[in-house]
């Protein structure tokens, strides 16, 4: 239901190599939940590495909000800390792992690189 | 404008009237502030009906103050039967021991009432007077008032209570007592702000550091962070003043960021009591020879929040270092960008001066080795995202022109950046000093690179770069026939040619070539720039001055001391001197305590500094100008494992002492002594 959600999930440990690159270690817990059921995550975090698993276990760090606003969250269309700040999400423990974990998000549907944008307009303005 | 009255505790604070009393305001930020919500905006205290008057205010110490009060207008002289004491203290939460004294030979029925309310305020509503989305709920429970807001799943809510039995409405708590001939009544009152979690828990339950400490536990908390830093002993009244006060302050501005779980500077009260990373970073570079250890947790936590992908609301790219993080409403509902807001071109290029400078003086090479990615990705956004137009500069713009900001350099006010003539000009813009911090990030992150991360060929790539820099620097940014370099380029790569103390900052970055500094001294120190306190942000004669414009004119005090340091690293003693003097004579008019800026008025105008009419005060870099005064003064720079000491006491100041400076030398102490025509009197 939750594809995006799912891909993510499926392509973290390819791409922990190029994203965890600072001195981050433990184990962080996502909880996401539906109507019905919250689904679980286990995400062990470590430099260049991630190891991904259904379910529960021991975490340093846990992270909770609706499936549906995670999947905003993967597709770069939400951001985490304001969702944090406004109670979307909620997060405790280790906050360094939940930083590191966010490096996985991409940009925003639609940003601008900086230099076009600017290269742009001094081309418009003459 | 009524003088208000302030203590604070990390990012907790209360501003009041001489009073003690809050009234609601979207003027001035009056209130209790926690977390860039204000939980009390009134808080007004009458007796049978009457309004009180302040006698006097006692508010020696930066976390409580004590309000001595009587009734009526103290017009003629004062003859009252009863008098009120309130005793407030902030630690975390606020509070207010209310005591009533009868003077009277008779007992006495009184009727004193507090009205109570919050609009749970964002701080940028406070400013920009903005509409509340929630609700405030007030529910009254036995001696307790609580006042709830909401907004979708976002939960505040301020809970007061009395220790005295009380009557409680929705506005308030009366108290009907009567006391007895020459005798008091007291009541404890507590104020808590909540800040919920989804799940309905303090967030600051969860935090590792308790968010309320007990007034005795901050004293004791500043008390052993003053004792870590170094003694100083001096002939130097004002010097020894401001020193005190500074790090008493630098204690007051230590909060615990919520879920971070570390102890951050604030920036400063009341507008900036959050995490700015410019602010943070150069306070961190003032203070290092004394209180090291408030370092490495900024360090840390500007890495962890470092930009990592494209955001035009927050100004964020890959490798960028933030500017701004709030924790209020607006900062949550995207609003506002802070959460973080990465608007600044100067952050990214001080995070990789700052990590060099800390491994210098510390040899703390763990973190470097830690923190390579971060640093790595901070030199390479330089270069990147950060040369707008691909010409070899810093610059800048804003991709969110509603909320971000237009000017991304420490003098962030609309008008700051101008051409001599008063013209603005258009954007992107580079300005001068960025240039700077560019180059001398260059230089320490080759450094960094050879020495702790494995990398000779990254080194030799990134000191070619900083010499290429330089080379193209001095031929682009110089104003032959001025003599000194413009304030910035414009979005057409011409020069920008206001004389600002900008080129202050370039001395301390290293760009300046030995045989173009003396010019720039002698720029700083001309009655156009200098007033006689301290360098000018705009001189004199430029279209834009105005002695009390925000950046255009004032005197900032943390400017001065990284002038200075430039000063004195080209040579300049006695002109770093002539600074440092101008700013600790200024400091004694403020009680010790430097302002975030005074008015550029000529010294021997006013004779006094001019207040700035809405400076933030206390302020973390501010409250970090005296410490980088002292190592400025004696000429400490660390070498290798060692502490180069070389003093130059500025004339009339007497003897310098500064004992048990920490390092990777362990401790050790610097003597200096000013040597003049007027310093034999004080030779003894």
């Amino acid at each position: 239901m939750y594809e995006a959600t799912e891909e993510f999930f499926a392509a973290l440990p390819a791409r922990a190599p190029s994203v965890l690159r600072g001195p981050v270690r433990g184990t962080l817990q996502i909880a996401l939940t539906t109507d019905h059921h919250t689904d679980y995550w286990l995400l062990r975090l470590a430099p260049h590495q991630a190891v991904v698993t259904r379910g529960r276990g021991p975490a340093d760090a846990v992270l909770s909000s609706s499936a549906e606003f995670f999947e905003r969250l993967v597709t770069g269309r939400a951001q985490g800390i304001s969702a944090v700040l406004r109670n979307e999400a909620t997060f405790s423990g280790n906050v360094l792992l939940f930083l590191a974990f966010r490096r996985f998000f991409p940009a925003r549907p639609g940003a601008r690189d900086p230099r076009e944008l600017a290269r742009d307009q001094l081309r418009r303005s003459g | 404008m009524t003088e208000l009255v302030s203590i604070l505790d990390g990012n907790t604070f209360v501003v009041s009237d001489r009073r003690g009393d809050i009234e609601p305001s979207y003027a001035t930020p009056t209130g209790l502030f926690s977390f860039d919500t204000r939980f009390l905006s009134t808080w007004l205290l009458t007796l049978d009906g009457e309004r009180l008057h302040a006698l006097s205010i006692d508010d020696a110490q930066s976390y409580r103050t004590r309000y001595f009060l009587v009734p009526g207008e103290p017009v003629h002289y004062i003859d009252t039967k009863v008098s009120v004491i309130r005793h407030r203290a902030i630690g975390g939460s606020l509070t207010e021991e209310l005591t009533l004294l009868n003077h009277s030979d008779r007992e006495m029925r009184f009727s004193l009432r507090l009205a109570m309310g919050s609009d749970f305020a964002d701080l940028f509503e406070v400013k920009q007077r903005g509409r509340k989305r929630g609700t405030v709920i007030p529910t009254v429970g036995e001696n307790e008032l609580r006042l709830t807001y909401r907004r979708e799943a976002f939960h505040r809510a301020t809970v007061i209570t009395s220790s005295a039995p009380v009557e409680v409405d929705q506005g308030g708590m009366t108290w009907s007592i009567t006391v007895g001939a020459h005798e008091e009544w007291s009541t404890r009152l507590h104020v808590s702000e909540m800040i919920y979690a989804a799940g309905g828990e303090d967030v600051r339950a969860s935090t590792p550091l308790s968010g309320t400490r007990s007034p005795e536990a901050i004293r004791a908390e500043q008390q052993q962070l003053i004792g870590t830093a170094p003694k100083l002993g001096c002939d130097c009244e004002p010097l020894a003043g401001a020193y005190r006060q500074s790090l008493n302050d630098l204690g007051a501005l230590r909060y615990e960021s919520i879920a971070l779980g570390v102890r951050l500077l604030a920036a400063g009260l009341p507008w900036f009591m959050t995490l700015f990373g410019r602010d943070s970073m150069l306070t961190s570079l003032q203070v290092l020879p004394f209180l090291p250890e408030l370092v490495p947790p900024t360090i840390t936590m500007l890495a962890g929040l470092q930009g990592f992908r494209l955001d035009d609301f927050r100004d964020e790219e890959p490798g960028k270092i933030l500017h701004e993080l709030r924790y209020g409403e607006t900062a949550g509902f995207e609003e506002q960008p802070h959460s973080p807001y990465y608007g600044s071109a100067d952050s990214t290029p001080l995070f990789v001066i700052l990590l060099d400078e800390y491994e210098r003086w510390t040899g703390d090479a763990t973190l470097v080795r830690q923190l390579e990615f971060s640093a790595r990705a901070a030199l390479d956004w330089i270069d990147s995202y950060g040369d707008l137009l691909g010409t070899g500069y810093l610059w800048y713009q804003t991709r969110n022109p509603e909320t971000g900001l237009a000017n991304q350099c420490w003098k962030d006010s609309w008008d700051s950046i101008s051409y001599a003539d008063g013209r603005l000009p258009g954007f992107p813009r580079a300005t001068c000093e960025l240039q700077g911090y560019a180059y001398d990030a260059k230089l320490r992150g080759a450094r960094m690179a050879r020495l702790f991360w494995n990398d000779p060929a990254y080194a030799d790539r990134l000191e070619r770069e900083a010499a290429a820099l330089k080379e193209r620097f001095n031929r682009d940014f110089w104003l032959p026939d001025r003599e000194h370099y413009a304030l910035a380029f414009d979005p057409h790569c011409q020069p920008v040619d206001a004389l600002s103390s900008n080129i202050g900052h370039l001395l301390w970055s290293g760009i300046v070539p030995e045989d173009r500094a003396e010019s720039i001294a002698r720029h700083l120190m001309s009655p156009r720039l200098f007033s006689g306190w301290g360098v000018r942000t705009l001189a004199t004669d430029q279209g834009r001055y105005n002695p009390i414009g925000y950046h255009v004119g004032t005197v900032w005090p943390f400017d001065n001391a990284f002038i200075a340091w430039g000063l004195a690293r080209y040579g300049f003693r006695e002109e770093a001197g002539r600074i440092c003097e101008g700013m600790l004579s200024a400091s004694r008019h403020f009680g010790g305590r430097l302002p975030e800026a005074f008015a550029g008025y000529a010294r021997d105008l006013t004779d006094y500094p001019v207040r700035y009419p809405t400076a933030c005060s206390p302020q973390a870099w501010s409250a970090g100008t005296p410490l980088l005064l002292l190592r400025v003064m004696l000429g400490l720079e660390p070498q290798g494992e060692h502490l180069i000491i070389d003093p130059a006491v500025p004339e009339g100041m007497g003897r310098v002492e500064l004992l048990d400076i920490p390092g990777r030398w362990g401790r050790v102490d610097a003597l200096g002594r000013s040597r003049g025509p007027h310093d034999n009197t004080r030779d003894h």
